[in-house]
């Protein structure tokens, strides 16, 4: 059963097309991964989905409506939360925003304490949930920031750019986690990401925006050499570890097959990308 | 005249009604300026308001009608052209120095006496009117209530503005609103303490309260209660030991804040002496 789905959708910011005839489906239940350059409209994508952000042609359809602003069966994480380092609130307090942050007015709800219990318990943030958020690692800070989009088990969770800035561990725990919600909730997840490795074992689909065009695919049918050079802009080669893991490499120019598709201004990011996936590699 | 005798006093009374009804806005209001980061939009609109005063003066009307249009404008100018942080301080700024750059015009043109200028700067707590006690109250009053309804969606937007977005709140209409009560609380605050003074009201306490207690509730209520106690106690002192009033409340207000640095470093060598 498709929870979101797009029929010729494009968007126009400030007078530029950020990506435009946009035709794909989520399924119930599955984790979809955006890739794409810097500024491609990844970000775009899940503001669009959010009702933030209208369309300037398409149909954007999420949980069987038009998008609306305020839905709390829609989930979304932003992707830097600038005031998490400062912040000294709790983190229990941070996910009862979630709750009731949008709420005017005296009246409090009784289901509150309960309803964020629950969302502490499934992110097995309980621990550390009593204490100021800028005391708390980078990844301690996702799982209660996954906690805050979860605290009404939405369906339909869009996370953005959750794993930058984790070491490998804590890049794990993350993904593990991202897992257990779609398993608990039967959540469809939209994950934003750079870079596919980590997230892999658990995507279902892969959306790609490259050249104003967002594409997708089973994780299956990408997951090769030509599809993931052209999807990243740059060559790529797959390696398979001596466990038999698949790994997304990029190639140094020198040992790459000529260029696909000439330079365009994604190049720098592959080679971002690279260096990361390089150093994973390494290790 | 005996001490008690002159705390009954009508100008001594009426100050105590005026500090009580600031105190009240400030320690609610300045919660969530040092919440936000915007102790320095707190600073310049003071400041500002320093100039629309001197205006006021000069075309021969009350030195409150100049502080609530320039204050208030100036809110709303901070709130709209600062919205993203990256630019907040530069829009801050440039309003300041330009109001202040119009303060000394005014004040330069304005031929007659600089008392009205003098307690504009520092407060004329002791010179505190019936009619001045009751706009403090109604403006403070009107504060309050509007805090109290706009609580959770003003920390929702202040902790994360995107997911607040995301959830439906206007960031942009609850940064307007929220510098719309700053500006407010900044009008009343500077009856008491003055512009130069009124930060001391504003965000002392309030600092002081985010440093004991991590629950915003808990924060807000400690908030309130030093700022009432420094205002208080303040006004006491000046009646008692002689001394400008506002220099009290200000004292009061800065050693609030370093006993509770202090006490944290305290309480944090001893939870690492019991752990160690």
């Amino acid at each position: 059963m498709s929870v979101l789905s797009l029929r010729d959708a494009s968007v126009v910011l400030g007078g530029r097309p950020v990506w435009q005839g946009a035709t794909f489906d989520v399924a119930a239940g599955s984790i979809n991964v955006i890739l794409g350059p810097n500024g491609a409209g990844k970000s775009t994508l899940l503001k669009a989905v959010l009702g933030i952000v209208p369309l300037a042609s398409g149909e954007i359809e999420a949980l069987g409506a038009a998008p609306r602003r305020g839905d709390a069966q829609v989930g979304y994480m932003a992707q830097s939360r600038a005031a998490d380092q400062l912040s000294t609130l709790t983190g229990r307090d941070y996910v009862g925003l979630g709750f009731d942050g949008p709420r005017f007015g005296w009246r409090r709800d009784r289901a509150k304490h309960a309803t964020v219990q629950r969302a502490l318990e499934l992110t097995g943030t309980l621990s550390f949930a009593d204490r100021a958020l800028r005391t708390l690692s980078g990844g301690q800070r996702q799982r209660i920031a996954l906690a805050h989009a979860t605290v009404f088990r939405p369906q339909l969770l869009l996370l953005d750019e959750p794993l930058a800035g984790l070491d490998i561990a804590a890049q794990a725990e993350i993904v593990d986690l991202i897992n257990l919600v779609r398993v608990n909730t039967g959540a469809a997840i939209l994950v934003v990401a750079h870079d596919l490795n980590p997230l892999a074992t658990i995507t279902d689909q892969v959306l790609w925006i490259a050249r104003r065009q967002i594409r997708s695919g089973p994780i299956v049918d990408v997951v090769n050499e030509r599809t993931l050079s052209e999807l990243y802009g740059h060559p790529i080669e797959i390696v398979v570890t001596p466990r038999g893991r698949r790994v997304i490499v990029g190639l140094e120019e020198e040992f790459a097959h000529p260029h696909p598709h000439g330079h365009d201004h994604s190049h720098e990011d592959a080679h971002e990308h690279f260096a990361e996936v390089y150093d994973e590699v390494i290790r | 005249m005996s001490l008690w005798s002159l705390l009954l006093t009508p100008f001594v009374k009426n100050a105590f009604y005026a500090v009580t009804a600031v105190a009240f806005a400030a320690g609610l209001v300045g919660y969530f300026v040092v919440l936000r980061r915007q102790a320095f939009a707190a600073h310049a609109i003071g400041h500002i308001g320093f100039a629309g005063a001197a205006g006021a003066v000069l075309l021969g009307l009350s030195p409150m009608t100049g502080l609530l249009v320039f204050c208030l404008g100036a809110g709303l100018l901070i709130g709209l052209g600062g919205a993203s942080l990256d630019d907040r301080d530069a829009v801050v700024g440039v309003t300041l120095t330009a109001a202040l750059g119009l303060g000394v015009l005014f004040i330069s043109l304005y031929s007659g006496y600089a008392n009205a200028t003098y307690s504009i700067l520092f407060g004329q707590i002791l010179g505190v009117t019936v009619g001045d006690v009751w706009l403090v109250a109604a403006l403070s009053i009107a504060v309050v209530l509007v805090v109290s309804v706009v609580y959770r969606p003003m920390l929702f937007v202040s902790v994360d503005a995107q997911s607040a977005e995301s959830r439906g709140l206007s960031v942009r209409g609850l940064s307007l609103l929220f510098m719309a009560l700053l500006a407010l609380t900044t009008v009343v605050a500077i009856q008491i303490v003055g512009v130069l003074l009124v930060f001391s009201l504003l965000v002392a306490p309030a600092a002081a309260a985010e440093v004991v207690t991590r629950r915003p509730w808990r924060a807000l209520v400690l908030s309130t209660a030093l700022a009432l106690t420094s205002a208080w106690v303040g006004l006491f002192l000046g009646v008692w030991i002689g001394g400008p009033v506002s220099f009290w409340i200000t004292a009061l207000a800065s050693s609030s804040y370093l006993v509770a640095r202090l006490g944290a470093g305290w309480r944090a060598r001893a939870a690492l002496a019991v752990s160690a």
